[in-house]
Order: C-alpha cells, then sequence, then structure tokens
C-alpha cells in the first residue's frame, strides 16, 4: 500500500457529479481534491501531485483530450475518463493518448471504484513487479507462462498466452483492440481486429464456465477487452 | 370604281395615247384588289379589259380591234390586272394572318405575364383558368391529379363536377397526352374538348373547355383557337410546374429541417439528460453501497443532489415536451387577466430549494395592471428565465425580477450579475438548440429553455429581449406582455 490516503482529483464541471464524487471517494479512504475546469485541474496536477485522476471529457475551457495529452507529457499519473454511450471514438481517443480506462456516464458508484483500485493496483504493480496474477478461479504465473483455471493447469498456445497475458497485467482495466492487437501480433496487424475475434473466442473457451455468458474476459463494445478482476 | 376610271379616261382621252389610258384601268383594279380582295379585283379586271376595249381602242364601241398592235395590250392589260389582284389579295391575307398571329402572342404574353407571379397552386388555376374563358369566350375546367386520379382543381364560371364521360374523356387526355372530346376522334357523348397539360417531366393535367355550337357545322372551337388553347396549356402546365416544384423544395427543406431538430433533440437528451441522471445514479449507488461510511450530513446532501437533479431533469423532460408541442403548432394558450408578480412569486416559491445559492428578490409596484395571460404558460417562461439566471451568475449573486407598467403593456425585467451574454451571441440566444459554448463544453441544459420563453411569449402576444447591462457585468432579460383591457373593479362600480 501507499504510505499515505491515495488522492484523488476529481475534474469535472458538474457540481452534482463532484459533490457524490467527492462524497463516495472520501467515504471509501481518498483524499480528494476537486476542479471545474480544465486550467483548474492542470494547477491542482503541479500543487497537489495526485495519485489518480478522474476526467470528465467534456470540459467547459479546454478539450478532455487536450488535458490527457498534456498530462501524460509530464507524468504517467493514471487517468480515468468519465465518457458518455456512444463516443466510443471518444473513448478510444482518450485512451490512445494515454487515460487508462474510462467509465460511461451515468455510472454506479461501485463500479467508478473498482475502477479506481484497478488503476491505483496497476501501479503499484508495476512498482512491484508480481509475477503471478490470480483472478478468480484463473491464476497466471506470467515468469512462467503458466495458466491454471480452478487448480487445473491449462494449454494455451502462445498467441492465447501472450493475450491474456497481456490483459492480465492490465487486470480490470480496459484494453483497447490496437494495444491487444500490437502487443501480441506486432504493429503490422494494428488492424486486423478479426484477429482478436477468433483468438478470444478460443480463450474464452478455455478459461470460461460458459463461453457464450463470460464472466473474466469481457467485451468492451467498440473499445476493446477487459479481464474482469476480483480484489 | 371601274366607271370611274372609265369617266376618268374619257377625260383624258383628248390629251393622251388610248395604250396609256389602260394605266387609269390599271390603278382601278389595283385599288378594289386592296380595298375588296381577290374576287371583285378579278371581276374588276375583265371589266377593265372590256371597257377599255369598247370605248378607248378603235373601232370604238365595238368588241372588235383594228390594229393588232392593240390586242397585244389588251392581253396584257389582262394579264397584269389579273395579277395585279392576286398579288395584292395575297399580301392583305398574309397581313391579316399576321394580325392574328400577334394577337395570339399578345393574348399569351398577357397570360404568361398573368400567370408568373403566382405563388399557390390554387390561385394559378384561378387565374388560368379564368384567363382562358376570356380569351376563348367559353366555359373552362382544368383538372389535376389527386391521388392517381384527376380532379377538378378549378371551374371558370365555377364548375365542380363532370358527367363520367366527360371525366373519363379527361383521363384520357391526360394519360395520352392528346386531345379527347369534342372536336375530335374521342367525342362519344362528351360536351367538352378537353387538351392534355404536360410538362418535361410527364403529364400534369388537363384543360377541359366548353362553348355552344355555333350555326355552322364547322368546329367549336377553330384550328387557330386550338393552337392558342395548346400554347395557353402548355404555359399553365409549366407553371403549375413551376409552384410544384417550388413546393418540393419547400417540403425537403422542411424534412431536412425537421431532421436538423431531431439531431439536435437526440444529441440533447444523450448529452443533457445523462448529466442529472449520472448525478442521480450516483448519488443513490453512494448511498447504497457507502452508506454506514457516511456522516449523516454527507447522506442528506446526496439525498438534496437526487432530489435536485430529479427536479432538473424534469424540467428539462418538460421542456423538450413543450418544444415539441411548439414544433407542431399545438399549443393551447388560455389568454385571461393574470396578476403577474403572483405568478412569478409562486414560481420563485417552487424553484427556491434548487436556487438556495442565489439571492432571489422581487419588486413590483402595488398597483401593477394585470396583463393578458396564461398562467401556465407564464410560469414555465419563468422558471426558464430564472434557471438560465441561476445556472450562469455565481453563487451568493442576487438575481432581481422587476415588473412596472409602460403604457399598455407590463414590462418584467430579470436581472443577474452574472458574466452577461457575449455580444456576438446576443442575436441568437432565443434560438433553438443555441448555447454559449459548442459541442460537449457547453453547460448543462438542453439549449430550449430560452426558445421556449420566446415562443410562449409570442403565443401570448408579448415580446422577449435580452441585453447586457451597463452598470456592471450581468444579463438583463426583458419580457413585455400586453396589459390586460379588462375592466378593474374599481370602473365597474
Amino acid at each position: 500500500m501507499a504510505p499515505h490516503a491515495p488522492r484523488i482529483l476529481v475534474v469535472d464541471d458538474e457540481p452534482a457529479i463532484r459533490r457524490f464524487l467527492n462524497s463516495a471517494l472520501t467515504a471509501d479512504g481518498y483524499s480528494v481534491t476537486q476542479a471545474e475546469d480544465g486550467r483548474t485541474a492542470l494547477a491542482a496536477i503541479q500543487r497537489d501531485k495526485p495519485d489518480l485522476l478522474i476526467i470528465d471529457l467534456g470540459l467547459p475551457d479546454l478539450d478532455g483530450q487536450d488535458l490527457i495529452r498534456e498530462v501524460r507529457g509530464a507524468s504517467d499519473v493514471p487517468i480515468i475518463i468519465l465518457s458518455v454511450r456512444d463516443d466510443e471514438a471518444g473513448k478510444v481517443s482518450a485512451l490512445d493518448n494515454g487515460a487508462d480506462d474510462y467509465v460511461v456516464k451515468p455510472f454506479g458508484v461501485d463500479e467508478l471504484l473498482a475502477r479506481v483500485r484497478a488503476a491505483l493496483r496497476h501501479r503499484i504493480q508495476q512498482q512491484g513487479h508480481d509475477p503471478i496474477i490470480r483472478c478468480g478461479h484463473l491464476e497466471i504465473d506470467l515468469a512462467r507462462r503458466l495458466v491454471r483455471c480452478r487448480g487445473d493447469s491449462l494449454k494455451l498456445s502462445k498467441k492465447e498466452f501472450d493475450l491474456l497475458r497481456t490483459l492480465a497485467e492490465h487486470a480490470g482495466k480496459v484494453v483497447t483492440h490496437q494495444q491487444l492487437l500490437v502487443r501480441v501480433w506486432g504493429e503490422a496487424h494494428r488492424h486486423d481486429n478479426e484477429y482478436l475475434r477468433v483468438y478470444v473466442r478460443q480463450l474464452r473457451a478455455k478459461i470460461e464456465a460458459d463461453p457464450h455468458q463470460p464472466a473474466y474476459l469481457l467485451t468492451e463494445p467498440g473499445v476493446g477487452y477487459r479481464l474482469k478482476f476480483d480484489d | 370604281m371601274v366607271a370611274l376610271a372609265c369617266g376618268l379616261g374619257l377625260v383624258v382621252d383628248a390629251w393622251i395615247h388610248p395604250p396609256n389610258i389602260s394605266m387609269v384601268f390599271l390603278a382601278a383594279v389595283l385599288y378594289s384588289a386592296i380595298r375588296h380582295g381577290l374576287r371583285p379585283s378579278l371581276f374588276a379586271s375583265l371589266l377593265s379589259t372590256l371597257l377599255y376595249n369598247v370605248l378607248f381602242l378603235e373601232p370604238r364601241y365595238s368588241l372588235t380591234i383594228d390594229d393588232p398592235s392593240n390586242v397585244v395590250a389588251l392581253v396584257f392589260l389582262l394579264i397584269v390586272a389579273i395579277l395585279t389582284s392576286d398579288l395584292t389579295g395575297r399580301l392583305k391575307r398574309e397581313a391579316a394572318a399576321a394580325k392574328v398571329h400577334a394577337e395570339a402572342n399578345a393574348a399569351l404574353y398577357e397570360f404568361s405575364g398573368k400567370i408568373a407571379g403566382i405563388g399557390r397552386l390554387d390561385d394559378l388555376v384561378w387565374a388560368a383558368a379564368h384567363q382562358l374563358a376570356t380569351m376563348l369566350e367559353a366555359q373552362v375546367v382544368i383538372l389535376l391529379p389527386a391521388a392517381d386520379k384527376l380532379r377538378i382543381a378549378c371551374g371558370y364560371p365555377p364548375e365542380d363536377r363532370l358527367s363520367a364521360a366527360d371525366h373519363e374523356s379527361a383521363t384520357q387526355a391526360w394519360i395520352e397526352g392528346r386531345a379527347t372530346g369534342i372536336d375530335t376522334a374521342f367525342a362519344d357523348g362528351v360536351r367538352w374538348l378537353f387538351v392534355p397539360m404536360k410538362s418535361d417531366r410527364g403529364p400534369v393535367g388537363a384543360i377541359g373547355l366548353s362553348r355552344s355550337r355555333g350555326d355552322d357545322a364547322g368546329p367549336v372551337f377553330s384550328p387557330a383557337d386550338r393552337r392558342l388553347i395548346d400554347a395557353l396549356a402548355d404555359q399553365t402546365a409549366v407553371a403549375i410546374e413551376r409552384i410544384e416544384l417550388a413546393r418540393e423544395m419547400e417540403t425537403a427543406r422542411l424534412a431536412a429541417e425537421t431532421e436538423r431538430l431531431r439531431v439536435a433533440l437526440l444529441g440533447a437528451i444523450s448529452h443533457d439528460f445523462r448529466t442529472p441522471l449520472a448525478s442521480i445514479i450516483g448519488s443513490a449507488s453512494s448511498l447504497r453501497s457507502l452508506w454506514d461510511r457516511f456522516d449523516a450530513e454527507t447522506r442528506t446532501a446526496l439525498l438534496d443532489t437526487i432530489r435536485e437533479e430529479s427536479e432538473r431533469l424534469n424540467r428539462f423532460v418538460g421542456n423538450v415536451l413543450e418544444m415539441t408541442k411548439l414544433e407542431a403548432g399545438r399549443l393551447t394558450v388560455n389568454l385571461g387577466p393574470t396578476d403577474l408578480a403572483d405568478v412569478i412569486s409562486t414560481t420563485m416559491a417552487e424553484m427556491a430549494r434548487g436556487m438556495v445559492q442565489h439571492k432571489v428578490e422581487l419588486a413590483a409596484p402595488p398597483d401593477l395592471p394585470l396583463a393578458n395571460l396564461d398562467p401556465l404558460l407564464c410560469r414555465q417562461i419563468f422558471v426558464n428565465l430564472l434557471d438560465n439566471a441561476a445556472k450562469f451568475a455565481p453563487a451568493e449573486s442576487k438575481i432581481c425580477v422587476r415588473l412596472r407598467a409602460d403604457g399598455d403593456k407590463i414590462v418584467v425585467d430579470i436581472v443577474d450579475e452574472g458574466p452577461g451574454i457575449p455580444a456576438e451571441h446576443l442575436g441568437g440566444i432565443f434560438d433553438r438548440f443555441f448555447r454559449v459554448g459548442s459541442g460537449d463544453r457547453r453547460r448543462a441544459g438542453t439549449g430550449l429553455g430560452l426558445a421556449i420563453c420566446r415562443g410562449f411569449v409570442e403565443a401570448m402576444g408579448g415580446t422577449i429581449a435580452a441585453r447586457n447591462r451597463v452598470d456592471r457585468p450581468g444579463a438583463v432579460f426583458t419580457v413585455t406582455f400586453p396589459a390586460a383591457s379588462v375592466r378593474t373593479p374599481r370602473m365597474m362600480e
């Protein structure tokens, strides 16, 4: 754990949204600061050095995308985007610009808190290099390239393992189609979404109890995939 | 005329040679050709030749001719006289034809001039029927298709039904694109002549003409009439097509406008309805999940958020519904003498909870006349105006509502201490879906509130305008309503 209560900066122009985010995050043990627009947010980042940013894509002064780029230029602080449905392109470009995850408005607070935990944990993980990721019944040993499901070891092809590993490294967070394709198949296959469709189906057949109702490997429509992580 | 020439010839006989006297007869023939046409001039030619022979050629007073050269002269006189008659007659006929042609052209020109400026189909067919009836001295009906069947669009003198045979004949003219009815091969039991109206795009309709048959057995409408009718039918067809094209363009424009409204409405719903929903769902789920970890004050604050945002959402929904009503022209306005100050103070009380961050003041003279208003529409106007002021003016600032009478009008000023309205936006602020800022970066709101205000105010015969304060930053919205022209209780005593 971090030595202090993680600091979260909430950037949203809607006071009602800030109000409940502040209440919920504070109650969940975080230290919360608020900003109502991009400029205030940039100043607050400089001043408070938050451990995580929650940014609404629709801000009155700055484009949320610009804010993400600007933040990413200077730091790798985790960023969670608040977005609306129907804006898959906006989500994808936010993720490409360096955001770590997104939550679609309207959202329940549990969903947001889970995303916050995943984003903060990933950061801790990156620092600690935990070689084994446990995810419900799933156990992934990154160093030994082993996967166990409910205690049984699974036989995965190389690409299947690479795909699962990429998702597991970002467990609980969304990984875009392009990020997966580039990591597993290489830059040349950046747009070969059908590879993903096939391999995700194969992987689900091996790790899911019911491949048609996946409990671990979840689809984020129009954006990518997410390996569910219960903590 | 020949007698006159004859007399003149006898007079000049003393001075000139007989062959030259034939010129005098020739002049007579020419004159009668010009004046009376071919037949009289031919007759004059023969008569002149005869008289010239009898009276002036030796031996005089007999049909015999001594000098063979005089025979030649006589024959030439006859030939020249006949040729002249014919030429002159032809010239005269052509002049007459040209005159008819010019008249027809003038009539067509006048007709096209009369129907060119007409923008409504009803007016056009009426004008065309009237013109045709006047020019051809006939009864006229104009038939246009409606739902694949010809219907009488207009009749002059007014006529609204045709016999089945007539109607069938008209339909045939329309579909087959040729004249039917009287004077044509398709005349069985038909009282009318029907000519088709055609344009480049296809059949437009049919024109029916009828007049009583003259004494002679000739056609009811002469070939000249028919040419005129065809030309007029063409012009009417073009004019009708012009109007229909204009109407199609208008329909397309309206469809595009409706589409634009639909897209904007969807945008408003997807962005602006989700904002309060996000606050409501977020607050409710926070209470559900973290109830034990919240203190009492936080719980109350979250519950207040849920209620305020629900009310905001309710106003949005109301605005969209009102806008839809305004758009569809289904707004019902119940005007009546109303105490505007009462309406506004009630509205302010209703909104007080959502406006705790602002100080709202109402100032009205005690003797303010009643206004002629629909109180429900009026309430909606001030909900939107106060909501708008509260949205832009900072917390703790003052929003003043001032009422006054100005002549036969009641004036309401809503004055805030916000940033004011950017000058370039003052003109468009009452337009639908207008919002200061664009894209996703705008204040929450459907962009309908002020448009609805204008719609409602205008529906009640009032005006609404926005300007910026001069004394300090801030916006002023001014609404005027007509004062009620009813007798006040005191005047009724």
